[in-house]
């Protein structure tokens, strides 16, 4: 009797032994772990006026296995580099050419003269037919190159490593540089944390560069002097938030600005003077947290996004009734 | 001739025992002297470039308060007004508490020179919560990160984060290199 008793009692200690053991393993399971007390919460910055929205998403065209770095749309059809290729292709995907270029292309710029193709510290320079026309000079060790721009006279080169824009003849003569300063306040310089530091020349061909630092769009002449600028750093809407935006730029034909942020990853179109006049793309649409995408548009205002955390090419289409 | 053997077999004991100590002093004195000359050792740490910012860190750690901690790498760092680590998303720019991301006030705002401001982690108050890292990761470039802090980490031969950790980012580490900040662009380690 009291050796049953013992077993009884031994066997109760082994189950609730067991019970703990499992019970703890499943409440251990990365599903069934507590929430994050301390999680930052920014789903209230995602939310987006529905009358902002001016685009609608309306194709995607796969990459395949060509990781894409950079997008340009010119001459009616979309150049995309990666890796080390550049593919060209109609709009709607159809008739891709291939090209072997360089390995680790990082920027684009398509213009009559030529075809460049920026790197991590040079520029190499094309023709139309992708035969190789010249490799520019090497910008040194510190160089990050993340974007070119051109008037078809000259080529401009943002160089976020060494925090300036080098200019550049069509020939790939270093014709001078600049870093943003002028005499006034505003001319502090180009403030540029990470990698992201992008310009444009429009189609009146003004150069505009973004000094991310200062969520500011700064215009240039030609030759390196500011002629104006304007800022919005914000958490709302119509501003810019974090250390680094507009991460990307393009322009519109009559001016506008098309810009791409990173951290919360949104595509707005600004006018000359920095006012917000639409969203093209809400955060809704793209990863959290995720990478700004390279754009582009064409002259109907369709919207083309390099969506690098996808690795596909998101085409944007003005609503109907814009 | 029964004595005999008793003898010896209480030498055999003697001997053996004899030799135990000798073995155990001569191998506690080559440890001894391959931690004096440098020998390996390692601690704990945190990869930033893995770490998810899950606030397991503020949690997990057996210390009362835990050995993890925001460092800034300041050569990283865009020292700017709107910064993601130090406000709440959507708050205004101004340093109120109510406008603060850190839950326990532990980032300093100072200001250096138009445009810049300087942030400042304070050590006693930081709680290793990520949060900042999080915001800073998201909307700026990274140059917040969680580290352990070997003066005040135990150095568990089974470290209770690094169980808990989701990404495996906590490893352990040569204790000559105890620290993995960021740098500059690129995602290369430094010691």
């Amino acid at each position: 009797m009291k050796k049953r008793g013992l077993t009884i009692v031994v066997l109760v200690i082994v189950l609730v032994i067991i019970t703990v053991i499992v019970v703890d393993f499943l409440n251990n399971r990365p599903d069934r772990r507590s929430a994050n007390p301390y999680a930052l919460k920014v789903e209230h910055l995602k939310d987006v006026d529905p009358e902002l929205i001016s685009h609608k998403e309306t194709r995607n065209l796969s990459l395949g296995s060509l990781k894409g770095s950079a997008l340009v749309y010119a001459e009616g059809k979309l150049f995309v580099v990666g890796d080390s290729t550049l593919v060209i292709m109609g709009t709607d995907g159809s008739e891709p050419k291939q090209f072997e270029i360089f390995p680790g292309p990082l920027s684009l710029l398509v213009q009559e003269q030529g075809i460049f193709v920026g790197y991590k510290r040079y520029v190499v320079q094309y023709d139309h037919e992708m035969k190789l026309v010249k490799q520019w000079a090497d910008l040194g060790d510190r160089a990050v190159i993340t974007n070119l721009a051109g008037n078809g006279e000259k080529v401009y080169v943002a160089d976020a490593g060494n925090r300036k824009v080098t200019i550049y003849s069509q020939e790939g003569d270093v014709l001078g540089d600049f870093e943003g300063k002028s005499e006034s306040e505003a001319g502090h310089g180009f403030i540029v944390p990470s990698a992201n530091f992008d310009l444009v020349v429009n189609d009146f061909g003004e150069l505009w560069v973004v000094n991310p630092g200062k969520h500011a769009m700064e215009n240039y002449s030609d030759d390196g002097r500011m002629r104006g600028f304007w800022e919005n750093a914000s958490f709302d809407i119509d501003g810019f938030l974090g250390c680094c935006n507009p991460a990307r730029i393009t322009v519109m034909e009559d001016g506008s600005f098309i810009t791409s942020e990173k951290g919360l990853v949104r595509i707005k179109i600004y006018d000359q003077s920095g006012q917000l006049l639409s969203v093209v793309a809400s955060p809704d649409l793209f990863k959290e947290e995720g990478k700004a995408p390279d754009v582009s548009c064409d002259e109907k205002g369709v919207v083309y996004a390099l969506d690098f955390d996808r690795n596909v090419i998101r085409i944007f289409e003005p609503k109907a009734d814009e | 001739m029964k004595k005999d053997k008793v003898s010896s077999r209480r030498d055999f004991i003697n001997k053996g025992v004899r030799l135990t100590l000798g073995l155990t002093v001569v191998g506690t004195g080559a440890m001894a002297l391959s931690r004096r000359s440098g020998g390996e050792e390692y601690v704990w740490q945190i990869d930033p470039f893995k770490c998810t910012q899950c606030g397991r860190c503020a949690t997990e750690c057996v210390m009362a308060e835990s050995a993890v901690k925001c460092v800034h790498a300041y050569d990283l760092c865009g020292y700017c007004d709107l910064c993601g680590g130090y406000f709440k998303p959507g708050a205004k720019l101004q340093t109120g508490a109510e406008n603060q991301l850190c839950p326990t006030a532990a980032i300093q705002r100072k200001f250096i020179e138009e445009p810049y401001f300087e942030y400042i982690i304070d050590e006693e108050l930081c709680i290793g919560c990520a949060k900042c890292v999080k915001g800073c990761s998201a909307f700026g470039n990274g140059s917040l990160i969680l580290q352990i802090r070997h003066d005040r980490c135990k150095n568990c031969n089974q470290c209770a984060i690094a169980t808990a950790c989701p990404s495996n980012a906590i490893s352990r580490v040569a204790a000559n290199k105890p620290y993995i900040i960021k740098g500059h662009f690129t995602n290369e380690k430094e010691g």
